[in-house]
């Protein structure tokens, strides 16, 4: 998929908004931390956890300005839905943590 | 986020994600809210019935992992409360379909907004939801209020006595009532129109209005009103409504010099009913002193002596 391939960095819509740089920081911050807890909840075999950790991620991610981590979490929630066996969902998590690592504060 | 006493309208939400109460607390700070946030559908439950909300943002998806009460569940309880079923509701939710989003609007919620927000959108949106729910509040109040004479109407006293009465027994706490009658209201009417008439009253109203705070005057009827005076004991109720009779008594009618126009007073006090009082128990006692202020010449204040009730 071009998500993973594209290598140019990601900074927030928001970086500039004074209201903002705060809680943007804070998400880039928590960001690794939220990706471990995928990938703990993955070796878990916990699609609980794993859906509301990618679902959050889907309906938060935006409004931070980062859209395209939201499209690669919706694509996690959405194979965790379809109850795709974990080949996908691992290949998924990737694809989100790929475009996680493009963000820079 | 610590509960300020204010006069702001209240605006929960309700949502299991932090990173979205994080966004909402940035995102709305700059509107004229008090903003309250809930992780969990009992959480904000508990909450709403606390603080009572004008508007609450709620979570479709809440409670993803746990599969406990949704969005639309939270809804549900909000519906079945008297004290919440009013509030405005909007859903936010980042994956609802159409048949979801018309599920919230038929089951009562107010507005919708899409995860992730547009953000002016999501503060309209917000802003929309107060300006509703300020109209329902003013109807809930004008439902209630006396349009001559701007006093609380009859229905009002009503269920207010009864809950006073209520509160006065449970916590053993004073509360006294007068009655208030208008003398030679109806002579007042034939020989001056009843235009006239309209205007003492809306006069007395605003005399019975200058009392202290806590006193709630309420037109019962007519040309009677009704005065609940919650913590006041017999004895300060019948000092409040003997000034509200002088005030009356000396109240200047320059349409019509040298007129006096006078008004009757009945006064109970709660702890002169025996055993558990009712609301029309206390209203016609307080109506039997009124009747003996008619009958020992008008223009005065009777009390109410203990009485023991049948029952």
């Amino acid at each position: 998929m071009r998500l993973s391939n594209d290598q140019t960095t990601l900074r927030s819509e928001f970086a500039d908004d004074p209201d903002m740089v705060g809680i943007v920081a804070l998400f880039i911050h928590e960001l690794p931390q939220r990706l471990a807890a995928m990938h703990v909840a993955i070796a878990a075999a916990d699609r609980d956890q794993l859906r509301m950790l990618a679902h959050q991620l889907k309906g938060a991610a935006g409004g931070y300005g980062f859209p395209k981590l939201g499209e690669a979490a919706a694509l996690v929630d959405q194979a965790v839905r379809a109850g795709n066996d974990d080949n996908v969902i691992r290949s998924r998590v990737g694809m989100l943590a790929a475009v996680a690592a493009r963000i820079r504060p | 986020m610590t509960a300020l006493p204010s006069n702001l309208p209240k605006v929960l939400a309700i949502d299991d994600s932090v990173l979205i109460h994080r966004l909402l607390q940035v995102r709305l700070q700059h509107e004229q809210i008090q903003l309250f946030g809930a992780t969990s559908a009992d959480v904000g439950i508990k909450m709403a019935r606390e603080l009572r909300p004008d508007v609450v943002l709620l979570d479709i998806e809440l409670d993803l992992k746990n599969q406990g009460m949704d969005g639309f569940g939270v809804l549900q309880v909000f519906k079945a409360d008297p004290d919440l079923q009013e509030v405005s509701v909007i859903f936010i939710s980042a994956t609802a379909t159409m048949e979801e989003r018309v599920r919230a609007l038929d089951m009562g919620a107010s507005d919708f907004v899409a995860k992730p927000f547009e953000i002016v959108e999501l503060q309209a949106r917000v802003r929309s939801a107060l300006r509703v729910q300020h109209l329902v509040k003013m109807l809930a109040q004008k439902a209630q209020v006396d349009g001559l004479t701007g006093l609380w109407n009859r229905t009002y006293f009503d269920r207010r006595l009864t809950q006073e009465v209520g509160e006065a027994i449970r916590h053993n706490r004073s509360l006294s009532l007068v009655m208030c009658d208008v003398d030679g209201f109806k002579k007042l009417n034939d020989e001056r129109g009843h235009p006239f008439g309209d205007k003492v009253l809306e006069r007395l109203a605003r005399i019975l209005q200058t009392g202290r705070g806590s006193d709630i005057a309420c037109r019962y009827g007519g040309e009677e009103f009704g005065i609940i005076l919650p913590n006041t004991v017999g004895s300060e109720a019948i000092e409040v409504a003997d000034r509200y009779r002088r005030a009356i008594e000396q109240e200047v009618w320059p349409s019509v010099p040298g007129m006096v126009i006078t008004a009757s007073f009945g006064v109970a006090d709660v702890f002169v009913l025996s055993g558990t009082p009712t609301t029309e128990d206390f209203i016609s006692t307080a109506d039997a002193a009124l009747y003996r202020a008619k009958v020992n010449g008008r223009n005065r204040v009777e009390a109410a002596v203990a009485m023991h009730l049948p029952g």
